[in-house]
């Protein structure tokens, strides 16, 4: 069960058949194959340098580009593409069926005077903070409790289970759950308080229900991530601390989260780039309404996009969201040092 | 030598592969006899089968195809259909939607097809000119005309003391809310039975709303607080065919907004939202929750048809001054996809749809209304022997109080700047400052070209 601290010190990979350490390596590769391939590349000229001639490379170079052929293609198709037309209409005024004309900054001008959009950023904000914020402590006090509460895989498994719904699903099953006269949450409001909510039919309400939703999707997963860090961190420095006295709280506060920042750091950049990108769950339950009050961003582009036909500024703005998250996402890595463990 | 080969082998093989995933999407377009109708009401998908009957049996080989999207996809569908190179040969438009395509050539004008076969505009009574776009041409023939009407719980009303004469010629005022004021406070009942406008009803706990969802976000108001401000006077916008603002910011309209707020704020009318999209005006009168309510002139026959329940139509209120009526009607159309294979054969079918024969037939359901007189009257008579009495429409037809919707353009851009301002006024966020800001939106949006 445990794994060898060693383990990341070599560059070896832990050796998978481990009795019953599925979860574990799933987890120790993320940190031990960065690793691993970072020492490769320090060590790989010294290695290959005398066994293999340039021209021995250079004959591999065409099956080499047989090789990758099939993904730059769909690279190049469904990705690169796309990338660079969107950021060419962003630049038109295009409304599908005419061709795009060519209209300068003009679409970057109306963005930064658009109220709706700095709105929806808003609204795309407050999502991300409660998903993210109550997405990892729920995550991370559901690992905990799997950890170090139960033994059946069982449970382990169920706790998976929102995760395998799909988000259309899970939002619609909600929506009936929610609703405001047939909904069972609110027949049961009414009863203990005498009072039913309008979870998706009011301002205040409507971001806390999608957020809300979106944490029970993805709660399984991620406490999964969780566990599977949680595994990694050696029963010896929990014996060490047990030793010494500390407490269940106390080991959890000085030990277990500062271990876990790598794959807590992880989860976070996943959860905010999730939920940067809401859209299925809103435009299931609340179309952006009320006033506007869960009108997301990913919901403002689609909605000018396929609704108003103008797709040079929802392709602004989608550029926008793009520039917005790499930004994010850079320094979110920056800042929590996520490529270094404190294990060793 | 070998190995380039099979590189180059492998990148056509990859490349044919993309390209057949690519095109294999747009060849669904319509067959050469086959023409592809569209709708997004399912009831009217059914009543025009019977014409599409009679034009496959009239025009042997060519089938008719009617499908049905539901209308919060449909334009996008349709907006898709275009872009795929497989939308229908001919479909129904809402005018909210007629100037975006038609600026962008995606409607076929059909002057010449209406000239070549002397097709006579005129038998349409209403719709025509709605369908008339800025180069004069005429881009659909009229499928319908639609007004409002109050729905009431027949059983109800009796037991408030109110008679069908006094439900026929209610009153209405933006200041005290006339008789029709009075009688949904009456009406209102809270759950231990004390009514409206007696003492002690308690507004939080509602059992039956006097009035329907008129607290609604509907930038036209069509079925809802429409009818009320119009009987002022007052209309949407400064002009029938593209306006240049749309009067919120007009004292009555104003005035108006704030007696229906007063309305949700007693407890009178459910509030904004308080029903989920799921709960339709039908289901808010069979289930008791209301006991009357405004609503579309095609659902008529659905409410008549609840089973178990007495429903009666009235017309919509007189104004302030006692006399006026006043009720927006639009007309859907019949429009021509200007990339259809079958450009003759479209016209044939919408041609067909377009006469008295096929339109006497498909309003007998009750599902919309003929814009020709003759079979407005013929089903009206067919629908009146089942029961459902249409003369309070008709009447409205008949008396001018009918007033024509107008054509706009931008008109989703519109929805979805003035949308959320309706609901955040109506929920109580924003005061009537916000109609002021409305107006200002409107201008904007419809001087974009």
């Amino acid at each position: 069960m445990v794994t060898s601290q060693g383990n990341h010190t070599t560059p070896v990979q832990p050796s998978a058949g481990s009795a019953g350490a599925v979860a574990t390596t799933a987890a120790s590769q993320h940190s031990t194959e960065r690793r691993s391939s970072a020492q490769r590349r320090s060590a790989g000229p010294k290695h290959n340098a005398p066994t293999r001639s340039a021209a021995a490379r250079r004959k591999d170079l065409p099956v080499a580009l047989l090789l990758i052929i099939p993904s730059v293609v769909g690279f190049a198709v469904f990705y690169a593409y796309p990338t660079l037309r969107g950021i060419y209409l962003s630049f038109t005024d295009f409304h599908v069926l005419s061709p795009p004309s060519w209209v300068g900054l003009a679409n970057f001008r109306e963005l930064v005077h658009d109220g709706v959009f700095w709105h929806s950023l808003w609204v795309t904000l407050y999502f991300v903070v409660l998903s993210v914020v109550f997405g990892t402590l729920v995550s991370l006090f559901t690992a905990v409790v799997l950890h170090r509460v139960t033994r059946s895989s069982f449970l382990r498994g169920v706790i998976l289970l929102p995760f395998l719904i799909s988000n259309v699903i899970a939002a619609l099953v909600w929506q009936w759950m929610l609703d405001p006269t047939l909904g069972i949450i609110n027949i049961a409001l009414k009863d203990v308080t005498g009072h039913s909510i309008l979870f998706f039919g009011s301002g205040p309400w409507a971001i806390p229900s999608l957020a809300a939703i979106s944490v029970w999707k993805w709660m399984g997963y991620y406490s999964l991530l969780i566990f599977a860090g949680l595994q990694t961190i050696p029963e010896t420095i929990y014996e060490a601390a047990r030793v010494d006295g500390a407490g269940e709280a106390q080991m959890f506060r000085r030990m277990t989260v500062p271990l876990l920042r790598p794959i807590l750091v992880m989860v976070v950049v996943l959860t905010v780039i999730n939920s940067f990108q809401v859209f299925d769950i809103v435009q299931v339950t609340t179309k952006g309404g009320p006033a506007n009050a869960s009108n997301v961003l990913q919901m403002y582009i689609y909605e000018k996009a396929f609704n108003e036909f103008d797709f040079g500024y929802a392709a602004t703005m989608s550029l926008a969201l793009f520039a917005l998250l790499i930004t994010v996402t850079f320094t979110q890595l920056r800042l929590a040092r996520a490529n270094e463990s404190d294990l060793n | 030598m070998r190995i380039q080969k099979i590189v180059a082998m492998g990148a056509t093989l990859a490349l044919a592969a993309v390209v057949s995933g690519c095109s294999s999407g747009s060849t669904s377009a319509s067959g050469s006899k086959t023409v592809n109708w569209w709708t997004w009401d399912d009831k009217q998908a059914a009543a025009y089968q019977v014409c599409a009957t009679d034009f496959e049996a009239a025009n042997p080989g060519v089938t008719v195809k009617i499908s049905q999207y539901d209308v919060a996809d449909y334009f996008t569908k349709l907006t898709a259909g275009f872009v795929a190179g497989n939308a229908p040969d001919a479909f129904q438009n809402s005018v909210q939607f007629f100037q975006a395509y038609a600026s962008q050539h995606q409607l076929l004008p059909m002057d010449s097809y209406i000239a070549k076969d002397k097709f006579d505009l005129s038998r349409f009574s209403v719709g025509v000119d709605a369908w008339k776009y800025t180069d004069g041409k005429q881009y659909a023939l009229p499928l319908d005309w639609a007004a409002a009407g109050i729905y009431y719980n027949d059983a109800t009303l009796a037991k408030a003391g109110y008679t069908r004469q006094q439900a026929d010629s209610l009153t209405w005022n933006p200041d005290d809310g006339g008789t029709l004021g009075k009688m949904i406070a009456h009406l209102t009942v809270d759950a231990k039975g004390v009514r409206g406008d007696q003492p002690g009803f308690d507004k939080n706990n509602v059992k039956t709303y006097g009035y329907g969802e008129i607290a609604a976000k509907d930038f036209i108001g069509q079925t809802t607080w429409g009818p009320l401000v119009e009987s002022t006077g007052w209309r949407i916008s400064d002009k029938e065919s593209w306006p240049t603002v749309f009067n919120y910011g007009d004292p009555r309209f104003v005035k108006t907004m704030d007696w229906i707020r007063s309305l949700t704020d007693k407890g009178f009318a459910p509030k904004i939202g308080q029903f989920g999209d799921s709960v339709s005006d039908i289901d808010l009168l069979s289930s008791g929750k209301v006991a009357m309510e405004s609503a579309g002139s095609w659902e008529a026959a659905t409410f008549v048809k609840i089973p178990g329940l007495k429903v009666g139509i009235a017309p919509m209120p007189y104004g302030p001054d006692g006399k006026t009526r006043a009720v927006l009607s639009n007309s859907n159309g019949n429009n021509i996809w200007a990339g259809t294979k079958n450009p003759d054969l479209a016209w044939k079918w919408v041609s067909y749809m377009g006469s008295e024969a096929c339109q006497s037939k498909a309003s007998l359901t009750g599902t919309f209304f003929p814009s020709i007189p003759a079979s407005m009257d013929a089903s009206a008579k067919a629908l009146a022997a089942k029961g459902v009495d249409l003369s309070v429409f008709t009447g409205m037809l008949k008396n001018k109080e009918l007033i024509a919707s107008p054509v706009y353009v931008n008109g989703a851009a519109l929805q979805a700047a003035v949308e959320p301002l309706f609901q955040a006024y109506f929920a109580g966020q924003k005061s009537d400052s916000v109609f002021t800001d409305m107006q200002n939106q409107s201008k904007t949006i419809l001087a974009k070209k």
